[in-house]
Formats: C-alpha cells, structure tokens, sequence
C-alpha cells in the first residue's frame, strides 16, 4: 500500500518535473516568438508570391503588347515604302537588343547547386550565385554568343544581375535559383572551347572541387531564344 | 485495517489518475507545440532569410513599378498606331529606333549621371565587370570606361597587359562615366568608393555627381552571323 502510493507520488512528481522543465525550457525559448517569426515569414513569403504573380502578369501583358504593336506596325509598313524602311531598321535593332524570339547554333550549360561545405567565403559557396551567372554571361559574349537567355530569360544591353543566398535576380526578376540553365546562340565552336579551358570561370571551377558545383553543357546546331518581356526603359538618356 | 487501506487508494484513485492525466496531457501539448513550432521554423526559413526576403520584396515592388511604366508606355505607343495614320507609324518607328540605338550603345548620349575614377594597380577584368555590373544594377542607364562605350555583350577581358574592353587595354586610372538615375547611382557609387579605398590595390577611388554627362563613345553595330529571327 504504502509503496503504491509512494510509486504514485513518484510518478506524478515526475511528471510535474518534466513538465517544470519543460514549461521552463519553453519559456527560455520563446515559445511566442517563432510562432511569430513564422507567422511573418510566411506573410513575408506571401508578399514575394504576390509580387511574383503581378511580375508575371505584367511580363504577359508586355509580351502581347508588343506583338500587336509589331502586327500594327507591319500593317503601316504595307502602306508606305519609308514605313517599310523604318521598320526593317527597328526590327534589326530589336533584334540585337533581345526584343526578338531568335535561334540558331549554340550551346546550352547548366548550373546546379553543390553541397553545403565548410566555407571560408563568407557566402554560401554551395549555391549557384548572379555573379557565377554574370561570369558565364560575360564569357559567351567574349566568344562570339549573339543572344543568351538565361532560364528563358532573355539577356539585353542593359541587363543587371543580382541576388543573394542562391537567388540569381535578372533585370526586373523574379528571381531565378538552381538549377540555372544558360542559353546560347552564336559561334558554338568558341564558346565550346571556351567552356572546356580550365582557366576560364575560375571561381566556378574551384567550387566544383570544393562544393560539388555542378557545372554542365553542350553544342547544339539549333537553340530557341526567347523575346526579352520586361523593361527596357531609359528614361534619363537623351541622344540630342 | 487492511480494507480501510484498499479502499482509500481506491476513493482517490479518480482524482489521482485524472491529475496526471491532466499533467500528461500538458506536457504532451506543450512538447507537441514547441516541435511543431521549430519543425515550421526550420522548414520555411530553408534557404533565404528574412532581411533578403525584405530586399528581395523591397526588389520586386521597383521591379513592378518599372514593368508597369513599360506597359504604360507600349500601351502609349500601340495607341498611337492605331490612330492608322503612316505619320503617326512612322514617328513612332522614328523614336524606337533612337530609343534602341541608345540603349545598345550605337550614338552619343547625355544625361544626369556619375563619373568614377578609380586608379589601382592589379585590379582584373572581373572587379570592372563587377563594378559596371553593380552600376547597371543601380541605375546606369549608359557607362563608358575611359571613353570606351560599355553594354552588355562587350567583351571585357583579362589580357596579359592589363584589361581589355572589345579588344583594347584600358590601363588605370579607369573613369567611369555613367548616364541614369544620379541619386540611386551616386549611393552604389559612394559603397563602391569607400570599399575600394579599403582596398591595398587602389590609390583613388572617388566620385562626382554631375547634371549632365555625356558619352560620346559608341558601340561598332554586328551584323548576326550565326542567329536567325523566329
């Protein structure tokens, strides 16, 4: 009897220590606070998505946009020799600008996450970052790339890159993160040696031995590029 | 005696029992809680942290904003078309080809804007990439280096006598012109400024905002070799 009743009052003492403990250690916690944290990062994510969709639709909206305006320009053309002219001379510019869908011989590379490492950067060295996308960018234009997009995003004069932690913002985003795939149309030949030279892309090359870095390509005779969709404003230039 | 000691454990059996169950019961909810809690935290916050969401939202607001002027502005422009008139086209046609030679860097231009100069010994073709890189991502809408007209798709390459824009050494000190919005490239200019002066390589690193700067360097044109229009 008297042991039941002591094992009883052992096990609730127990029971109410662990349960001391752990109200304690809830406290030390913080229970509230990542229940808020999560409640505002998820509010926080909410809000990115958001503004992603808006980003899309708007990349939609100046898609067609400018392809009714291609059709209405083409209409005028028909009517006039000069229009004609004018028109030819745009169509070329945009071309060289990104504003055309175009194809032709390239190469395609692709870049993917490494694994997490000990890292002596400061930067998480694992992750596909803008300026491994900029390199890359950079490196096929000086080897004869005449259109590059960049997860079908088409890359102009005027392009920026940006981003952190393995977000790679191109121009007016959203923003991209790996696998990245690269798109090139031009002179595959250069660009493929260019791609095999082991002193090219330095800080890529020594990721892929330290983070598994995956880095990946191949010649093709024929790549699709699509028509850059966002901005190309510049509102602070003048040519007179 | 030993009836009187069986059924009091009995009478307060109920009550014992549902005390504990009680206490059990808290505990459970309390650990269940606190794991879910940490289990939500660990899985949203995969990756990319609160301050970048802040910048990259911070980000996406500009980017929305500049989207919806590109919009405006076509929706200007196909307006203007539709008025069917060829000199209304022909204007239109007329102001994109200008707007467009501007942008690919094939005339002189001018505007409000910064002007860098950096003097440094051993900086490579990576750190002007880096900083003409950051420069676009802060606004400039044109930048030449050393009167070397700049865009995306120039080639700007490490050579064994120094950097080389499209083939050509530019040797420090580099200026920086650039053409765009002057407060927001002044910022990443004042950043750029102070972090190069921190830096052993660099003996100037400076810059001036100014009201209009011009470029009168230009881009040669490339006819395409290898891409077709779709």
């Amino acid at each position: 009897m008297a042991r039941h009743q002591l094992l009883s009052i052992i096990v609730v003492a127990a029971v109410a220590l662990v349960t001391g403990f752990l109200v304690a250690g809830q406290v030390k916690a913080q229970l509230l606070t990542p229940s808020n944290q999560v409640a505002r990062y998820q509010a926080l994510v909410r809000s990115v998505q958001d503004l992603e969709a808006t980003n899309g639709d708007f990349r939609r909206q100046i898609a067609a946009i400018r392809a009714q305006i291609n059709a209405l320009e083409t209409e005028a053309a028909g009517r006039s020799a000069a229009t004609q002219a004018l028109q030819n001379q745009v169509a070329d510019l945009r071309a060289h600008a990104g504003l055309t869908a175009m194809h032709g011989p390239g190469v395609q590379i692709k870049l993917v996450n490494g694994v997490p490492g000990p890292d002596t950067g400061g930067q998480a060295g694992y992750l596909v970052n803008f300026q491994d996308v900029q390199d890359l960018v950079n490196l096929l234009f000086a080897q004869g790339a005449e259109g590059i997009a960049v997860n079908g995003r088409r890359i102009t004069p005027l392009t920026a890159y940006s981003g952190s932690a393995g977000q790679v913002v191109i121009d007016q985003g959203p923003p991209l993160s790996s696998p990245i795939t690269v798109t090139a149309v031009g002179d595959r030949n250069r660009m493929l040696a260019a791609l095999d030279d082991s002193a090219a892309l330095p800080d890529i090359r020594a990721r892929q031995v330290q983070f598994q870095l995956r880095l990946t390509f191949f010649g093709s005779p024929d790549l699709p590029l699509p028509a850059y969709d966002s901005s190309l404003q510049i509102t602070h230039v003048s040519t007179n | 005696m030993s009836v009187r000691t069986r059924t009091t454990p009995r009478r307060r059996a109920p009550g014992r029992a549902i005390s504990i169950w009680l206490i059990a019961l808290l505990v459970a909810l309390v650990a269940t809680v606190q794991i879910r809690s940490q289990a939500e935290v660990e899985r949203t916050l995969v990756g990319i942290d609160t301050t970048s969401l802040a910048f990259l939202i911070d980000d996406l607001h500009r980017a929305n904003d500049s989207l919806q002027a590109e919009a405006a502005d076509l929706q200007r422009r196909q307006a203007a078309l539709r008025s069917g008139t060829s000199g209304a086209a022909d204007q239109e046609l007329s102001d994109e080809a200008n707007r467009l030679r501007a942008i690919e860097g094939l005339v002189p231009v001018h505007g409000p804007g910064v002007v860098i100069v950096i003097d440094a010994a051993g900086v490579k073709a990576l750190d002007l990439q880096d900083a003409l890189n950051n420069l676009s991502a802060g606004g400039a809408e044109a930048i030449a280096v050393n009167d070397r007209r700049v865009v995306a798709g120039v080639a700007i390459e490490q050579a064994s006598a120094g950097v080389a824009i499209d083939g050509v050494v530019v040797a420090p000190p580099w200026t920086i012109t650039t053409i765009g919005d002057a407060n927001r490239i002044a910022e990443v200019a004042d950043l750029m400024t102070k972090a190069l002066r921190a830096d052993r390589r660099v003996r100037q690193a400076t810059y001036r905002v100014e009201a209009d700067v011009v470029i009168q360097s230009v881009v040669s044109e490339r006819p395409f070799v290898y891409a077709l229009s779709s």
